[in-house]
């Protein structure tokens, strides 16, 4: 069994193909000329130059991390170009007007972007590499008031709304990448739902990290006014590179009172080969603050790709009553390392928090769940139920996790649980039993311990994650 | 970062200061292990929160007080201490600020079973000592083991020959009784093969102002042993306690704890247990603190082994505005196959500004496993205290029975019924709150 077991583990990288698109790519290396030079080519308003460079002096000052538990030759931050933009072009109207190159590389990550559009009627504001191409459903969302565009875009066009937001919920000096980010951070999604809206469709971006030897640091920020409420979704592929790739995303997301934002990843990039070389490194910091009474920030995540996932899609409940959830799958194999979880902030009364991880590895892999339940004083009546489970497929795999809880004051309710298991044996010969060969027995099995999570997923999101993960691991087990 | 560093070298000469005066033992090895902890002192320095073993306990008050070794000894009477006597554990190795008493102790030496101090006990039993004493805690990276290793010089010492059991449950009593005083209590239990045993390990205080206890237990349980091992920290309300226990349970073993923090301004216990094939434990705690304590225990249980068994239960019932840390994790090595481990940090809050920090921590290399922790914070249910309320009982008489039997379900688990009592009526004293 372990045979067939081993070849569906060794699936290798289906999305794996460079696409040449004439890339403008800015010299290897990071000082303050090249944050003038990102900010000049993208026509920044003064204050944001000063805000890269305010975030660039702190970045200076601070040391890399080395609490996450996982393991890769140290990073050369000057070598590193840390700006490549597909050739200035004018703006797109319609589909018929977009590269037939970039086109092609969609449809064969099976997003033809068309079909999407007509059939599950999303918007895809679509990020190849870092600068935003086309963008779609726009006048239909204009129509309610809402603003959905690249960063560069809102920065341009809606400057007093960035201004107010950015770095509110993650300040530069929050983390090493978060302020690395927040110095070069060259494009990304601007989501403002305007006051009672809620938005008439699930809102997508593709993320593709393109050019070789490219970091990439997106932005993305959602703001969701009182009343209003939205379903966004993010996915990424990335093509099959030897050296590896460094993607240090910062997302930031605002609830006020009465909103609702739900935020959905499938992550699906290039996780190296079977031997650990090359792979995406993906250190993000991901966090919502849920400001206003009532509101709720959702967080679910399919963790598949990348050699190394570091991030922490976090809630900060400041708001009476606000709601805070986090669901996750984080499959790991070959020589992957995941070190994922999140934060759940308790500020506001009566703020509840959710958290459902399942970690599942297999090969050489390590996949830690790292959480942190903070319930401060303030926070009479919190609540908060975690749930992590492990899967551990082959013994040479790592599950680990490292739950902090903190509970300061005598009116609130903290569960956590966790356990760590394998697939039996005994279920395989019962699924064998009935006929149903191991392949397909395994491929239940790890779907009915995701159910928890792919339950949250938006309906086409949670087609594409349960195939993901049938092909990653299903029969992996031996 | 160097000022403090400066601040915790100054800290440490201090407390070595009385090192110089040990006489050196007869021992060449034993010389040569302190030599090295003296040494290991010299490189380490105190943990602050910025090290992540302490980031919940904050120990700058200890460094900023001065101890000083005990320099004169307190000859006290039976009449003393006869309350913390337990009936049934007439052995008993008897320890006065860190300095063994004979004429309080009841030690046994018969059939190869010692009951004594490390002193009386080196002649007859260096071989079988070398291997574990100052080897089962690590010190290298452990300040405050290394110090007490630096002030190695009795123990006490417990050897249980081959399928032998000492029917006699063996009190080890460390006593306190002077202020500013620094003590390094220090244990050392090698079970044979076969053989069974319970100790309890009892630490105790005759005055109110603040000591400092820094001690370190070592336990080996050869093949097919069983140890009972009761830990009672009762310290006086200004103390600061910090143990170490390290525990190696060989094949088919079975090592049984349960450890009780009542006392103390400032403790800290960590408890190692490496299991081999087949061994099992079951490690159990309680921490019941109240005012401004801090009561802070790091537990590691190390399946290094395949088929071993662990089970572990903390509880921590805080009051006042004081602050339990629990940090338990649980490790499963590659190879250790069908480990078993279960694991459960249950902590109750009685007031608005008591507060908790727990981390139970799997950290799991084997695929052939079942590993399952919990943790909840909270409160009493108010169903139960409905229930109780029903049947007649005030919602005051409601809860202290409510929190009384939270912390009575580790004390319970305690083989030895007059030490149960005695702690269980601490607990109702503890928990009871006045209508």
């Amino acid at each position: 069994m372990s045979a067939t077991l081993q070849n569906l583990v060794n699936q290798p990288y289906k999305h794996g193909f460079v696409t040449s698109i004439e890339s403008d790519v800015a010299p290897k290396g990071l000082n303050e000329d090249t944050i003038r030079m990102i900010s000049a080519k993208k026509k920044e308003p003064e204050w944001l130059l000063d805000f890269r460079l305010k975030s660039y002096a702190a970045w200076l000052k601070m040391e890399e991390p080395a609490w996450p538990n996982v393991h890769y030759p140290k990073i050369d931050f000057q070598a590193i170009s840390y700006y490549a933009a597909p050739k200035q072009k004018p703006k797109l109207k319609s589909m018929d007007e977009v590269d037939p190159e970039l086109l092609r590389t969609f449809e064969k990550l099976g997003v033809p972007l068309h079909e999407r559009m007509a059939l599950a009627g999303v918007a895809v504001d679509v990020i190849f590499d870092s600068v935003s191409v086309t963008t779609t459903y726009k006048h239909k969302l204009a129509e309610v008031g809402i603003i959905f565009c690249s960063m560069s875009e809102a920065v341009l066009e809606h400057p007093e709304l960035v201004q107010k937001y950015l770095g509110t919920v993650i300040p530069p000096s929050d983390n090493f990448y978060a302020a690395l980010n927040s110095a070069v951070f060259t494009d990304g999604s601007f989501c403002y739902i305007p006051k009672g809206v809620k938005c008439p469709m699930d809102l997508s971006t593709y993320f593709r990290i393109n050019t070789e030897e490219s970091g990439q640091f997106e932005r993305t920020m959602i703001i969701a006014e009182e009343g209003s409420s939205v379903s966004y979704l993010e996915g990424c592929t990335a093509p099959a590179f030897s050296s590896n790739q460094l993607h240090a995303a910062v997302v930031e997301l605002v609830a006020l009172d009465n909103a609702d934002i739900k935020y959905s990843t499938v992550q699906n990039w290039y996780a190296g080969d079977e031997n650990g070389i090359g792979g995406i490194y993906n250190f993000v910091t991901k966090r919502g603050l849920a400001k206003g009474v009532n509101s709720r920030i959702s967080w679910t995540q399919v963790e598949t790709g990348s050699a190394i996932t570091w991030k922490y899609p976090s809630c900060v409940l400041l708001g009476d009553n606000s709601v805070g959830e986090f669901y996750s799958v984080a499959v790991t194999n070959h020589y992957q390392q995941a070190d994922t979880g999140t934060k759940m902030i308790h500020i506001g009364k009566n703020t509840r928090s959710t958290i459902v991880s399942k970690g599942i590895s297999a090969g050489h892999s390590n996949n830690s769940y790292r959480g942190l339940v903070k319930i401060a004083p303030s926070a009479t009546g919190a609540r908060n139920y975690s749930q992590c489970d492990s899967m551990l497929v082959g013994h040479q795999s790592g599950a680990h996790t490292f739950p902090y809880i903190q509970v300061a004051n005598n009116c609130s309710q903290v569960e956590h649980e966790a356990s760590t298991s394998k697939i039996g044996e005994d279920q395989l010969f019962y699924f064998a039993q009935r006929g149903i060969n191991a392949e397909a027995a395994v491929s239940m099995i790890i779907n009915g311990f995701c159910k928890d999570v792919f339950q949250q997923l938006p309906m086409e999101f949670a087609v594409e994650a349960t195939a993901l993960l049938s092909f990653k691991l299903e029969g992996s087990v031996g | 970062m160097s000022a403090s560093g400066t601040m915790n070298a100054g800290y440490l000469e201090t407390l070595l200061a009385g090192q110089p005066h040990l006489p050196a033992s007869p021992l060449a090895w034993l010389n040569a292990l302190r030599a090295e902890a003296v040494d290991r002192v010299g490189v380490l320095t105190v943990p602050t929160q910025r090290d992540e073993e302490w980031r919940f306990t904050d120990i700058s008050q200890l460094t900023k007080m001065s101890f000083h070794p005990v320099r004169t000894t307190i000859s006290l009477q039976v009449a003393d201490i006869e309350r913390f006597y337990i009936e049934e554990a007439t052995t008993r190795l008897v320890f006065v600020d860190g300095v063994y008493a004979p004429q309080l102790s009841s030690g046994i030496t018969d059939n190869g079973v010692a009951v004594v101090n490390l002193e009386a006990g080196f002649a007859a039993h260096a071989a079988a000592i070398e291997p574990y004493l100052g080897r089962l805690t690590e010190f290298s990276d452990n300040v405050f083991a290394a110090l007490n290793t630096a002030f190695l010089h009795d123990a006490a010492l417990i050897v249980v020959p081959r399928d032998t059991s000492v029917a006699v449950p063996v009190h080890l009593l460390f006593i306190a009784t002077q202020k500013d005083v620094v003590s390094y209590p220090r244990c050392l239990l090698l079970a044979g093969s076969g053989s069974a045993v319970t100790v309890v390990e009892d630490y105790v205080s005759l005055q109110e102002d603040a000591y400092f206890t820094n001690a370190v237990t070592e336990i080996a349980l050869v093949d097919n042993a069983r140890v009972n091992h009761i830990r009672v920290q009762r310290e006086g309300a200004k103390a600061f306690h910090i143990a170490n226990c390290a525990v190696t349970v060989a094949r088919a073993s079975n090592y049984q704890s349960v450890s009780v923090a009542f006392g103390a301004r400032i403790s800290r216990y960590n408890l190692n247990v490496q299991l081999a094939e087949e061994a099992e434990c079951a490690v159990d705690g309680l921490a019941l603190i109240a005012g401004r304590q801090l009561a802070d225990t790091h537990t590691c249980i190390d399946h290094a082994m395949p088929n071993a068994v662990s089970r572990q239960m903390h509880k921590c019932i805080v009051g006042g505005s004081a602050h339990a840390v629990f940090n338990g994790k649980i490790k499963v090595r590659q190879g250790a196959q069908r480990t078993d481990s279960r694991q459960s940090s249950r902590n109750l809050l009685l007031t608005g500004k008591a507060h908790v920090d727990t981390k139970p921590q799997l950290e799991i290399f084997a695929d052939d496993v079942k590993c399952t922790h919990g943790a909840t914070i909270g409160q009493l249910d108010n169903e139960e205290v409905f229930y109780l309320q029903s049947r007649g009982l005030s919602e005051t008489a409601a809860r202290n029975m409510l929190t009384y039997a939270f912390g009575a379900e580790i004390i319970e688990r305690m083989p030895i019924s007059s030490l149960k009592l005695q702690l269980e009526q601490t607990v109702l004293e503890q928990t009871t709150v006045q209508p």
